[in-house]
Formats: structure tokens, sequence, C-alpha cells
């Protein structure tokens, strides 16, 4: 730390520097001000606050947990979203720059990790928590505090990392952060740490919520839900949280070496201190391939689902279905040097990670097929969630395809780092992930919130989204194939990239609309949206259709046994046999009063979020290695694992008869 | 943490449920595989000497690599032998692994791990090799 001149003016210049005191900078921190005295005011009218607290902050119900995942997974797509459109404008007008080179510079980093680490993994989050437990007929996760813990994690580092620019300085040496360009001496400032200790938290969380999902599936299946009559969508949870598993510590490792050479004066990745940036590179994409797959298997899932409910069938080639997901789980470790090919291993290891990598394309390939034959003699259904589906296939087809040619090292020294290579990865990303979230949201939104969004305006949205994402990226491949590289602020004219690129910026907007309308659909359909009356609004296949929507906290009255794959579709069938009534019709279920007994649920605890804000401001001590606050937040991290430690009040009992009363009133409830 | 486990167990050896039916019999005797059974609770002596143990051969691996005791195939040689100890040590202690009734359902996914594991680590060496096939 240096001495200080003078205290004031020594934090007001390290607080904020000249480069987060920028118009556009300023601008933000306006509208983020208006917002919050908006929020302040509205709670304090209506006496919220507490609600908030006692109903979602300390919450352990995994229902709440993944209503929250969503809520911060759609506000952090907006500032990824907003970061995109400013880069595409720059990209618009070459000749006026709306951005400088370094804040373009700071744009492109925040864009690429919020939507990574802050968008795609909550909104996964988001799903699991809200159905993994219903599918598998659980009444939570298997560790419901830890599950908690994960999300105030990944909430404060999210926070950690978005404070950035407005205090201190953004990030700006990209979403993978090489070394030497994260090295102290190049990189100066406090950017680079908040990019570091915010993956840092957010990263422990997401390991720790890997780890509860494995466990959950493993071990708390309904009777009767062996391995195999798992809905796929669960198949991927489970294959998922392996690779999380996995995946995570390298990056944990990673980041905590490249903070030690920022902060401790160490050399694991300098380039003057004998250390070795290229082993940077290798840890990073050791983590960074298998969350490619991280992020697009849960969306294989979701589309598993939708196909076979919108198809009115069972899900073509389950077994192959099982067979190649877990395959691609155990391949996704083996291609991770298709990241940096151009560092020159020289042809053995090359070639042997190039046929590594094209080797998932076969069974990516059979489970293309699946879906198809899963439509297939299908009474189809074009609901929101299915026309997302459907547009996956073709998008995901050509992303695919591009991704072999990147596998081709020959043809990667060619394309590496080009707009090829980044309209294939948000191919990938768009086209498999997001469409794969957003098909996910609406079918199961009615389950998470007992009503429907509504669906001419989610279709609108979707085809501005499908279309805007198709004007957006096409144009990028043909940039990439003139030569056009990743990163550049601004162009000269002459080389022939503006009409393509403003065709480019034409699509980003289109996109951006998308948002817009998606949003407004949302809050729409808060007021005016269909109540879900029956708990099964799309005449679905697994077990979360057979409880009401909003789903009780309990989850299910009685556990359910399960006979087969598909079992609620399996008890609505025997139903229509029974009954002869129409093919559609579908019973509600009844439980015996006798059958109900009393239930622990967990209960609610503040630990949680305590520990999450006590990282925050360990994270934040680092970031500015101010020790002194990095070790009040450390006593704090380390006063409430302690305090958990001890609390063994972790049960919240309650009474058969609150069961068979709440059943009563659901109308569920056999007298 | 355990109480949903709980639930589930008790309702999975009571054959609790709207419709229980005969093939629970099969099912039982299958998640009956899963259920753990855990070493008595006393002080956790173990735990403690095992947290100790591997800060002293985390240390002990550091120290070596900082003052260069050795020639680097043997320090490479003496820091794996280090860190299988180790991995053996964290499995033991920390990872349940001899509070499991069968081993068969821990072969699978401790062979996965021990794959990827030396995938990630050899495969690194390897890679980072290439320092010398160029120059």
């Amino acid at each position: 730390m240096t001495p200080m001149p003078h205290f004031a003016v020594y934090l007001i210049h390290t607080l904020f520097p000249p480069d987060v005191r920028r118009p556009t900078e300023i601008g933000a921190d306006v509208m983020m001000g208006v917002v919050a005295i908006w929020i302040f005011v509205h709670m304090t009218r209506h006496h919220r606050w507490g609600w908030l607290w006692h109903e979602w902050f300390t919450t352990v119900d995994h229902k709440k947990i993944g209503v929250m995942y969503l809520v911060a997974a759609l506000i952090m797509l907006f500032r990824g979203g907003i970061d995109a459109l400013m880069m595409r404008t720059n990209l618009a007008l070459p000749l006026h720059p709306v951005i400088s080179a370094e804040e373009y510079n700071e744009v492109f980093t925040t864009h690429g990790v919020i939507m990574i680490f802050f968008m795609a993994m909550p909104f996964i989050f988001a799903l699991f928590n809200a159905v993994i437990p219903l599918m598998i007929g659980a009444r939570d996760v298997a560790f419901p505090r830890l599950n908690a813990v994960s999300f105030w994690l990944f909430a404060f580092g999210a926070a950690l990392f978005n404070v950035a620019f407005v205090v201190g300085g953004s990030p700006n040496a990209g979403w993978t952060a090489y070394p030497p360009l994260t090295e102290l001496a190049y990189n100066p400032g406090p950017g680079l740490n908040y990019y570091l200790m915010a993956l840092i938290i957010s990263g422990i969380g997401t390991t720790i919520t890997g780890l509860n999902f494995l466990v959950t599936v493993l071990r708390l299946r309904a009777p009767g839900m062996t391995l195999m009559r798992m809905p796929m969508f669960v198949w991927s949870a489970l294959n998922t949280s392996a690779l999380i598993l996995f995946a995570f510590p390298p990056l944990t490792v990673a980041l905590l070496m490249t903070l030690l050479d920022r902060t401790a004066g160490t050399h694991f990745f300098t380039m003057g201190g004998g250390g070795m940036p290229m082993m940077y590179v290798n840890l990073f994409w050791l983590f960074g391939h298998p969350e490619v797959y991280i992020v697009v298997l849960p969306a294989f899932g979701v589309f598993s689902e939708v196909f076979a409910t919108f198809s009115r069938k069972r899900l073509f080639g389950y077994d192959s279905m099982v067979l190649s997901m877990t395959a691609i789980m155990v391949l996704a470790y083996g291609t991770w040097v298709h990241h940096f090919f151009t560092m020159g291993a020289g042809p053995a290891v090359n070639a042997f990670f190039g046929v590594s990598t094209m080797l998932i394309a076969i069974p990516t390939g059979v489970k293309i097929f699946n879906w198809i034959f899963t439509m297939w003699g299908g009474r189809v259904r074009f609901t929101v969630a299915m026309l997302y589906a459907m547009a996956f296939i073709p998008t995901f087809i050509l992303g695919g395809a591009t991704g072999i040619l990147l596998a081709t090292v020959p043809a990667d020294y060619q394309l590496h780092n080009s707009y090829f290579l980044v309209a294939h990865f948000h191919t990938m990303l768009i086209g498999g992930t997001v469409f794969g979230l957003l098909a996910g949201m609406y079918y199961w939104w009615p389950k998470m919130f007992g009503y429907s969004l509504r669906e001419s305006q989610g279709k609108l949205a979707f085809w501005l989204f499908a279309s805007g994402f198709w004007v957006t990226f096409g144009p990028q491949y043909l940039l990439g194939f003139s030569g056009m590289t990743r990163r550049m602020d601004t162009y000269p004219l002459g080389l022939g990239w503006h009409s393509l690129n403003v065709v480019s910026t034409v699509g980003a907007f289109i996109m951006g609309a998308a948002f817009l309308i998606l949003v407004y659909n949302v809050l729409w359909s808060m007021r005016h949206g269909v109540r879900d009356q029956t708990g099964d609004p799309w005449n679905g296949r697994t077990l979360e259709w057979s409880l009401p929507s909003p789903v009780p906290e309990y989850n299910f009255a009685c556990l359910p046994t399960v006979g087969e794959r598909d079992a609620w579709w399996g008890v609505k069938e025997a139903f229509r046999r029974e009954t002869g009534a129409d093919e559609d019709a579908a019973p509600t279920p009844q439980v015996r009063a006798e059958d109900i007994r009393g239930l622990h649920l967990p209960r609610n605890t503040a630990y949680p979020f305590f520990l999450g804000a006590s990282f925050f401001v360990f994270g934040f001590g680092v970031v500015f290695t101010w020790w002194i606050i990095a070790a009040i937040g450390f006593a704090g991290i380390a006063c409430t694992l302690v305090y958990a430690w001890f609390d063994h009040d972790e049960h919240l009992p309650m009474p058969a008869d609150e069961v068979r009363h709440h059943e009563a009133t659901l109308g569920r409830l056999l007298a | 943490m355990a109480t949903v486990v709980e639930q589930q167990q008790e309702a999975v050896t009571a054959g609790r449920g709207p419709t229980a039916g005969s093939a629970l019999g099969a099912e039982r005797a299958l998640l009956r595989f899963l259920e753990p059974h855990f070493a008595g609770e006393g002080f956790p002596w173990t735990q403690l000497w095992g947290y100790v143990g591997s800060l002293v051969l985390t240390f002990a691996a550091f120290g070596l690599v900082i003052h260069h005791l050795l020639t680097p195939t043997a320090l490479l040689g003496l820091v794996l032998v280090l860190a299988a100890g180790q991995a053996s040590l964290q499995l033991g202690v920390f990872m349940h692994l001899r509070e499991s009734r069968g081993p068969a359902w821990q072969v699978l996914p401790l062979g996965l791990s021990f794959a990827i594991g030396v995938g990630m680590i050899v495969a690194s060496l390897w890679i980072m090799a290439f320092k010398w096939g160029v120059s």
C-alpha cells in the first residue's frame, strides 16, 4: 500500500479513478441510483422488508432459491446484453466510435464473464432448483442449507463483480484473463482483482451446488425411481454436477495463483520471473472446456422434456440419450487443448486433441436424431418452449459443423480468434444454452409461479430473438473469413467489413428488442397470466406435473412410488384406461389422510446470507489490498462458520394435521 | 442436514406412498446398498490428525520446491509421491471411503475420478513439455 498523502484524496483517487468517471459509467450510476431509490421507497411504503428477509433472504426452500437464481440471471442477462449492444454500436460506426478502446476492452470482458458465470450458470441452477427435487420425488435437495450458501456466494460474487465499474474500475483482460495481460506490471489497479475474487467466491458456490445436486440425484430419488427411470433433465443435472465437481477446482486454482502473482509477489505465470503463462491457459481450459458442456447439457435436458411433452410421445431412444450424454460428460475432459492449438505444442498433441474434439460430434449427433425422431409421428404443439426447442436443432447443427471446422488443426491456425470463432461459440451458447434456458423458463414457469406466461407475447419475443440471432451472427462467420479478429474496437474502412458489421449490429438490436418484449411478457403475465388450476397445464409426463402449482412447501404430502419412466404419464394413462375418459383428461392426485405423516422441513437460517456478505467484505479488501478490511471479512467468515457449526436447530417439524389441512384446501385429500 | 435423506430412507424402508406396490421389495434391496453406516461418534481425532497431516504434506512439498534441495527429477518424483499420499489421506479420512458397505458402488466414480485426475496431470505435463520439442 502506498503511503497516504491525504486520506480522503487517496480514497477518492483509489475508489473513483478517471476510468469510472466516463459518461457511460455516470449514466449507469444515475440509473442504478434511481432504481435503488425506487426499490427502497416501494419496499418501505408497503412494509415489505420483513417479508423480503423472512420469506426470501433466509429461505432454504429449493423452490424459492430457484426463483432468486432466476431473477438474478435475468438481471445479469440485461447487463450482459447492454454490454453487447455497446460493442455492436461501436463496430457499426468505425469512423465515430462511441466508446474508447480502453472502455471497449472492459466491456467485452464484462460481457463474457457476466454471460457465462452470472447469467448462464444461475439460470441453470434456477431450473435445477425449481424442478429437480420435484422430478425425482424428493422433499428438498440433500443439503438445503448448503444450497442457500451456494446461492449467497454466487449472489455476492456477482455483486462484487458488478461493483467494479462503479468503484475502482472494470477488469479488461477478456473473460479468459490470460497472462501476461494480467500481470501487475502491465495491468495495475483493482480491475483484475475484482475478476479474480468474484470468480473465486462464486466458484466456491458453484462447486457446492454441483456436489449438492450430485448427492440429491443419487440419494433422494423416490422409491422405484431407478437411474434408468429418471427423466432426462435429471440425467443432465447428474452429468452437469459431475462436470462441475471436476472442472471448477482447476479454475479456482488458476485464479488463486494469478491472485498470488498480483498480490503476494509469486511468479507462477509471470514472463520475466520464470513463470509459465501457458500453464495458466492450460489450467483455464481444463475448466473452460468442461464448462461449455456444463452450460449446454442442462439445455439438452430441457429439450428432451420439451420435445417429449409437446410431441405427446415418450422420448425416442432414451437409453442412447443417457449413454450419449454420459459419453459427452467423459469426453468433455479430453478436448481442452483445442482452445490453444496455436500455442504450437507439436503435431502429436494437436492431432490427439483435434480427433478427441471431433469425437464429441458423435454422441451429440445421436441426440439430435433422437429429438427429431421424438417429434416424428407425434402430435406436435407449437408452444413457445417447443419453438425454442425446434429453433435449437438447425442452429446447433450449424454451430456443431463450424466447431468441427475449428477442430481441424490447420484450419484452426487460420480461424483462431477470428470472428468465425466468435460466431461459432455464440451459435452454441445462444442457440444451445440460451434457447434451452428460455424454453425451460417458459415450460416450468407455471410450476414455479402458478400462472402461465402469455403465449402470443412469448412467440413474438421468440421470433424476434431467433431471427435477430441469425442476423447478428450469420454475418460474423463471413467477417471471420475476411480476416476480422476478435476483440477489435474499431477498424479502417475499405476492408469490406463495414456493411456486414452494420447488419450484425441491426441483428443485435433486434435481439435487444426481443428481450424487452420478454420482460413485458413476464410483467404482463404477473398481472393477467392464466392461473394454473390443475398443476398440469402442458399435459406433462414427469412427476413435477402431478403436484399443484405453485408447489406446497413440503412438495409431496406422501412420497410417490415410481413404477415406470414418465411416471406421471403412466398414472394418467391408467386413469384414462380405467375411466374411459377423454385422452387428454388427467386425474387430480388424491392422498389418503392416514398415509400422511408428520414431516420435518429444513428451518430457515440467516447464516448463508451473512457468510456471503462476509465473503463480499473479504473480497473487497483483497481487491484493493486493504488487508484490514480483508481481515474483518475473514473474521466474519470464520464467525459465521463456527456459528453454523454449533447451530443444530435445523429442523422445523410440520405436524401431519397441518399437511392434511393444506392438502384439503388444495382439494387433494381423500376423506 | 440429513433430515431429508432420513425421511426418504424412512419412506423407502417403510414402503410408504400412495401406491406402494410389489416391486418395492426389489427396490428396497437395491437402495439398502446405498445406506451408509457411519463410524461411531466420538471426538473427531482422526479428522484432526488428518487435517494436520494434510497441512504437513502440503508444506513439505512447498518447502522442497522453494529451497531447491533436490535435482528436478528427484523433486518431481518426491512431490508426486507426496501428492499420492495427500490424495489417499483425503479419501480415507474425509471422503468416507471406509464407511460404505459395498465397494462396488464406489469403483465407478473413483475410477472416473482417477482417470480424469491422471489425464489432467499427465496430459498437462505432456503438453507443457512442448518447450523442449520446439527449441
